[in-house]
């Protein structure tokens, strides 16, 4: 196949389909000649012709006759554009002539060769595959010996071209499957036959390369600039750079950079890009938890020895290093169908996991981690996920990605390959079933989802085989769960436990943190023996001796011996009520039971905790949701770690909410001034209402015992999952006893938008809804929101008519439904109310709620 | 609140039967009828933000005719009166019918104690005692806990009182700490006196003590019922189980103790490895040889009394058994150690508290045990004797015990 230059058609023999084509060049001119006799070529020959353009450069071919232009934008990042040019060549298929923009200028957009190198790695097998010729362009000598090493082990043709005293030259670097005496001299282009130039003739200047990547060029810079005294540089240059690092590194969230340019000073930067191995960004996680502490450390002066810097303790593994990753590891397309899918089922999950966990890393990477491990030293570390949408403005992403723990002991080797294959684990992750629905629930699918990972070292102390903090938790600056009304929701909210803080993130069975309004940090809903249930049984340690990550007993802690500050933490049980230890001794005879009393009481722990998170919400100009760890010494000096901090996602409305003031009564469904969690939601198809009397009337235990089950069955259906449900029912749900509330269990009402709790007041008797049960919990972070209704109160109105009157659809839907059908009402509203919704406004300011018909 | 659910009402409506049964004369009815002290009061607590909230307490001396009025101190929302003033007649015929010398009290304030700080509770406590302290003392009236009051407050208390009165005084509140004269035993001593109760109804009865038996409710009664059950009786098989999420059942018997330990854990019975579930109903059903209802009122009625196959029934709990349900039992044959006297293990010991605070000399636990059972021995044996010599349900014939007692002290101090 000809190029349509017969010089080069001799040189390298012509082309063969399925060659992907890389010109070295200096200049887009020279880039653009040969385009321009490949198009002729392809016009004359009636080939398929697409131009890929993507550039900032003038473009490389003009419109014309026979040629189709695809064009993208790779500002929108790698993971988006590789993933629309891979779609455009799919839909042209085989056998298609390409032209591509010079890929040099992607190096400006991100910043590094990685990437770029990726790119290219990931695109041309396919183009391969599909029998295509392409054209790719780079800037000679702008790139890394390595970069340009990949992309020549990748393609199957790579051209060097470059002027020797004003004539045009070209050195074929690899030719595939082609081989002749002269082919690799450079060869003086002629207008037909093109004259080989012997080596000596070569000057030595024109083959030297070195990368101009800002990645690494921006950094030189810094280093240069950074070591001269501020007299003797030049700011604004100083500041540009800065601002170039800060988006290197932090991604283009302008309000993380506004933030970034407040908080972060050029020395936590610099001091951060040593510590990334590879290139790319560090993702959201850390990027989040590096604002906040330093956001702490400077507008919380007086108390800021409570939150030491600990930068010394974290590393990064840049972003680019996951897609080298995938591309090396052939795991590029696999991930760009599932993701495109949206949908990963577990069994499938389990075999990403095999093949990512078999994947490798190259000698020079594993150099760096090997590096790493020794700077880190014996002390156990955690690898944490940290992608670029993670912790991000309005995507929590709580949970969604893996972290693994480290023990990180014994020989290099053996550390080393445990935490490469943690490492493989969180990159896996970010195909798991949980992070795909949620990416496809927010719409994010498309979004650029670079996986950068934070290393830590655990914090913490051994404690005879376990290594454990002494507190960790997560903290809220807004308080979900204020139970009573003398607790200010406004100001925050911790959820602690003693050991590890997994398990204060993590939903684990009938053991419970420690929860503490900020306001009132001593009041608890518990009282007496409850206090005793409701409490942490089990600890998460790194297990040193062996195991690693392990939950245990609290039991099996005191059995290593004397924990220093035990007295702070725990009371004691004996004849059957709680008391606090006298002084620093615990009688280990004693019951113990982790109540962290004395911390609360003794310790300024809280007020730390509280000024912290209204100094983050006051500079994040919202509610924001952290993790930490914190150590309290026998003195009580408490020291805090911040590990994460995002913007906290309050369950509907996080804003100001527009609260319609008018509402004709008719339309009123009901108001009142009992809920938790505020926001709109709309619109609202289905009611379930279990009618209370009918309920408190019920004679026939079966079917109040049963109906834990039907409104589960009606919560998973996927009829009434497309259309918004609010369910309203009597007394306590999710109470064990029918006789207090509908006994439903979370998944039960996993799906349902909005849950009404409604208490009828009889002989002055008002009974206690599910305020500050642990089921409560469950709502508040399954985002439903929850109100709690007292027809008859001053404050309350109840549209009880509508509920009565409302035609039951529960047998169109549920014909097996029937016996049901006197106590459960499902309405469907716009079927009985000419197509209008239900809407629910609940404003978390003024602390009001009503919900009517739109 | 209705007439019916009026608990003092209910307490008059007892009284009267009992009164009439005895012939009481009419003058001695109305004096045994109401209260004869009432104390109701404010008390401005300072709150932690600096803001005072006033709280309503209040003190009821029901009869002292025997002695010092006795009885705990309730710290609840729903508080109100009513519900002291028939508690504290509750406490009158039970220190009556266990022989002690004390009269009956009650007192409470109107308050959820989940919503105050430590600092709060202990203002309230010490703001309670400053109130009504000229009206207590072991001579006169001596408070207790009662529900969501705890041994803490009762510390709290005693120390205002002694503050006030310028000496020691423990004996002036029951239900202390151990290190603040509190005495051994208190722990289980409600369950204990139960199951000494259901020893001698065994021999009484000619029940078999090895036979099934099964606990209803699985607080701190509950629990200890089945813990003591086979102690004390030396052989039992422990059935069933139940809280408020639920029963669990094995016909091969359970172990009381694994039972307890996962209720700590679990927060709930049910889950128990094992074992079958089974309804609260179900369990109050089942063909056992002693049936401890120790959860809440009226689960007994008219309704299910018919299926009840227990040969005894031991009321931990108070007034597990309404009045329609007594007589059905009564002639179905099933034995009810009535709950004022089947739970009156716990103010007896609150009593030898109160007794070694004044002699400021302390009993060992074998001591107490030894005491406790031969006051719940003696008034098991009074009580069944008076059924059978009156031919009544022995609810009943606790309370002509009891009011027999009290009527007799009236009449001796020449009141009526």
């Amino acid at each position: 196949m000809s190029s349509g230059i017969s010089g080069l058609d001799q040189l390298i023999h012509g082309f063969h389909l399925g060659d992907n084509v890389v010109w070295q060049v200096e200049t887009l001119a020279q880039y653009r000649h040969f385009a321009n006799a490949l198009l002729d070529q392809a016009v004359r020959d009636q080939r398929t012709f697409v131009y890929i353009r993507f550039g900032t450069h003038e473009p490389v071919l003009g419109p014309g006759p026979g040629l189709a232009i695809e064009s993208f934008d790779p500002r929108a990042g790698f993971d988006v554009f590789s993933a629309q040019v891979n779609r455009i060549i799919s839909n042209w298929g085989e056998r298609v002539f390409y032209v591509f923009d010079n890929l040099s200028c992607l190096v400006d957009l991100w910043a590094t060769d990685e990437l770029l190198t990726n790119f290219f790695q990931a695109t041309c097998p396919y183009l391969f595959e599909l029998d295509t010729v392409a054209y790719f362009a780079l800037d000679r000598g702008r790139h890394a010996d390595e970069a340009v090493t990949r992309i020549r082990d990748t393609t199957q043709v790579l051209l060097d071209t470059f002027q020797i005293n004003n004539a045009l030259h070209v050195r074929p670097l690899k030719v595939w499957q082609r081989h002749s005496p002269h082919m690799f001299l450079p060869h003086r282009v002629e207008r037909e036959a093109w004259i080989p130039v012997p080596q000596s003739e070569v000057p030595p200047t024109v083959l030297a390369h070195e990368t101009t990547a800002p990645w690494d060029a921006v950094y030189a810079e810094l280093k240069v600039l950074y070591s001269l005294d501020r007299a003797g540089r030049e700011e604004e240059r100083v500041e540009a750079l800065q601002e170039l690092l800060t988006r290197m590194l932090l991604g283009n969230d302008e309000k993380i950079l506004r933030l970034a340019e407040e908080h972060l000073t050029l020395a936590v930067l610099m001091h951060v890009r040593r510590r990334v191995v590879g290139s790319g960004r560090i993702g959201g996680k850390a990027a989040g938890m590096l604002l906040a502490r330093a956001i702490v450390r400077n507008t919380c002066k007086d108390v800021s020895p409570a939150f030491p810097l600990l930068d010394e303790d974290s590393f990064h593994i840049g972003s680019d290093v996951f897609y080298t990753f995938l591309v090396h590891n052939d795991l590029f397309r696999m991930r760009l169908s599932a993701t495109r899918a949206g949908e990963v089922s577990r069994e499938e999950f389990e075999e990403v996991e095999a093949r990512f966990l078999k994947g490798s890393f190259d000698e020079a990477r594993i150099r760096e981690f090997r590096a790493l491990l020794e700077e880190v030293g014996e002390s156990p570390i955690i690898v944490r996920s940290s992608s670029l949408l993670e912790d991000g403005f309005g995507n929590a992403f709580a949970g969604k990605y893996r972290s693994e723990f480290c023990v990180n002991r014994g020989s290099m080797e053996a550390r080393l390959e445990s935490f490469m294959r943690a490492i493989k684990l969180v990159y896996a992750s970010t195909l798991n079933p949980d992070a795909l629905s949620y990416r496809r629930n927010r719409a994010m699918l498309e979004n650029d989802e670079q996986m950068a990972i934070l290393v830590q070292r655990v914090s913490g102390t051994s404690h005879g085989r376990y290594f454990l903090p002494t507190l960790a938790g997560v903290a809220f600056s807004r308080n979900l769960y204020a139970w009573t009304d003398r607790i200010d929701p406004r100001v925050g909210m911790i959820r602690l436990v003693f050991g590890l803080g997994t398990r204060a993130v993590n939903r684990v069975s009938r053991d419970y943190p420690r929860m503490i309004a900020v306001s009132h940090p001593e009041l608890r809903p518990e009282i007496g023996e409850e206090v005793t249930t409701y409490s942490q049984r089990h600890v998460d340690v790194l297990d040193m001796d062996g195991g690693g990550f392990r939950t245990v007993r609290m039991s099996e802690i005191l059995k290593e011996g004397r924990y220093p500050v035990l007295h702070l933490l725990v009371s004691t049980r004996q004849d059957g009520y709680l008391t606090e230890p006298v002084g620093r001794r615990v009688d280990h005879a004693a019951d113990v039971v982790l109540t962290f009393n004395r911390l609360l009481k003794e310790t300024p722990f809280v007020r730390m905790v509280g000024r912290m998170l209204s100094a983050l919400e006051a500079v994040y100009e919202q509610p924001v949701d952290t993790e930490f760890t914190a150590s309290v010494a026998l003195n009580g000096h408490v020291e805090i770690n911040i590990l994460q901090c995002r913007p906290m996602w309050l369950p509907g409305a996080t804003d100001h909410v527009d609260f319609p003031e008018e509402i004709e009564s008719d339309q009123l469904l009901y108001r009142t001034d009992r809920f938790i969690n505020g926001g709109v939601v709309d619109p609202i198809r289905f009611m379930l209402y279990i009618d209370p009397k009918a309920y408190s009337l019920l004679g026939d235990e079966g079917i109040r015992k049963s109906l834990p089950r039907v409104v589960g069955q009606i919560n998973r259906d996927p009829r009434i999952k497309g259309g918004r449900i609010m369910m309203m029912g009597p007394g306590r749900w999710g109470s064990g006893n029918p006789e207090l509330g509908v006994g439903v269990g979370y998944a039960d009402i996993d799906q349902v938008s909005v849950l009404v709790e409604v208490a009828y007041e009889e002989d002055g008797h008002v009974p206690e809804v599910s305020y500050g049960t642990h089921f409560f919990q469950d709502l508040v972070e399954a985002e439903i929101i929850y109100i709690a209704l007292y027809p008859g109160r001053a404050d309350t109105d109840f549209n009880e008519y509508f509920f009565g009157s409302a035609p039951n659809n529960l047998t169109d839907f549920f014909p097996e439904l029937e016996p049901y059908a006197g106590i459960v009402h499902l309405i469907d509203v716009p079927g009985c109310r000419g197509g209008r919704h239900v809407r629910l406004v609940a404003d978390p300011d003024s602390r009001r709620a009503v919900c009517y018909l739109e | 609140m209705s007439e019916a659910l009026n608990p003092f009402k209910v307490a008059q409506a007892q009284f009267d039967e009992a009164a009439e049964q005895l012939g009481l004369e009419s003058s001695m009815r109305e004096l045994l009828r109401w209260p004869r002290r009432e104390y109701k009061f404010t008390i401005p607590v300072r709150m932690d933000d600096g803001s005072t909230q006033v709280f309503h307490g209040y003190r009821v001396q029901y009869n002292d005719a025997r002695g010092p009025t006795k009885g705990g101190l309730r710290w609840h929302p729903e508080e109100t009166l009513d519900t002291v003033r028939a508690l504290a007649a509750w406490m009158t015929w039970k220190c009556a019918v266990v022989d002690i010398p004390l009269g009956g009290g009650k007192g409470g304030v109107t308050c959820d104690p989940k919503k105050l700080s430590d600092g709060e509770k202990e203002r309230l406590a010490r703001g309670w005692i400053r109130v009504v302290a000229r009206e207590l003392g072991e001579h006169r009236d001596v408070p207790a806990p009662d529900v969501y009051t705890t041994p803490q407050i009762m510390a709290w208390m005693m120390d205002e009182y002694e503050t006030m009165v310028g000496r020691s005084h423990p004996a002036v509140i029951t239900g202390k700490p151990l290190p603040l004269g509190g005495s051994q035993g208190r722990n289980d001593a409600t369950a204990r006196g139960g199951v000494y109760t259901v020893r001698e109804a065994c021999k009484a009865l000619g029940v078999d003590p090895n036979g099934a038996y099964a606990v209803q409710g699985f607080g701190n009664a509950g629990q200890f019922a089945a813990l003591l059950h086979e102690e004390i009786l030396g052989g039992g098989t422990l059935v069933a189980v139940s809280d408020t999420s639920g029963g669990i059942y094995n016909p091969d018997g359970m172990d009381p103790k694994e039972i307890v330990d996962y209720k700590l854990k679990q927060g709930k019975v049910s889950g128990f490895p094992g074992t079958k579930p089974i309804s609260n109903e179900e369990l109050l059903e089942l063909d056992v040889n002693v049936l401890y209802p120790s959860a809440l009122e009226n689960v007994i009625t008219a309704d299910n009394a018919t299926n009840i196959k227990a040969k005894i029934s031991c009321e931990l709990a108070n007034g597990p058994t309404t009045p329609e349900a007594d007589e059905i039992l009564f002639k179905n044959g099933v034995h009810v150690i009535p709950d004022f006297l089947a739970n009156a293990g716990g103010v007896t010991v609150s009593y030898f508290e109160q007794v070694q605070g004044t002699y400021n000399y302390y009993w060992p636990l074998a001591e107490i045990h030894e005491k406790l059972d031969a006051r719940m021995t003696l008034a098991y044996q009074e009580v069944r004797a008076m059924q059978q010599e009156m031919n009544v349900h022995p609810r009943l014939a606790a309370y002509l015990v009891s009011v027999t007692r009290v009527a007799e002290a009236v009449k001796l101090r020449g009141w009526v």
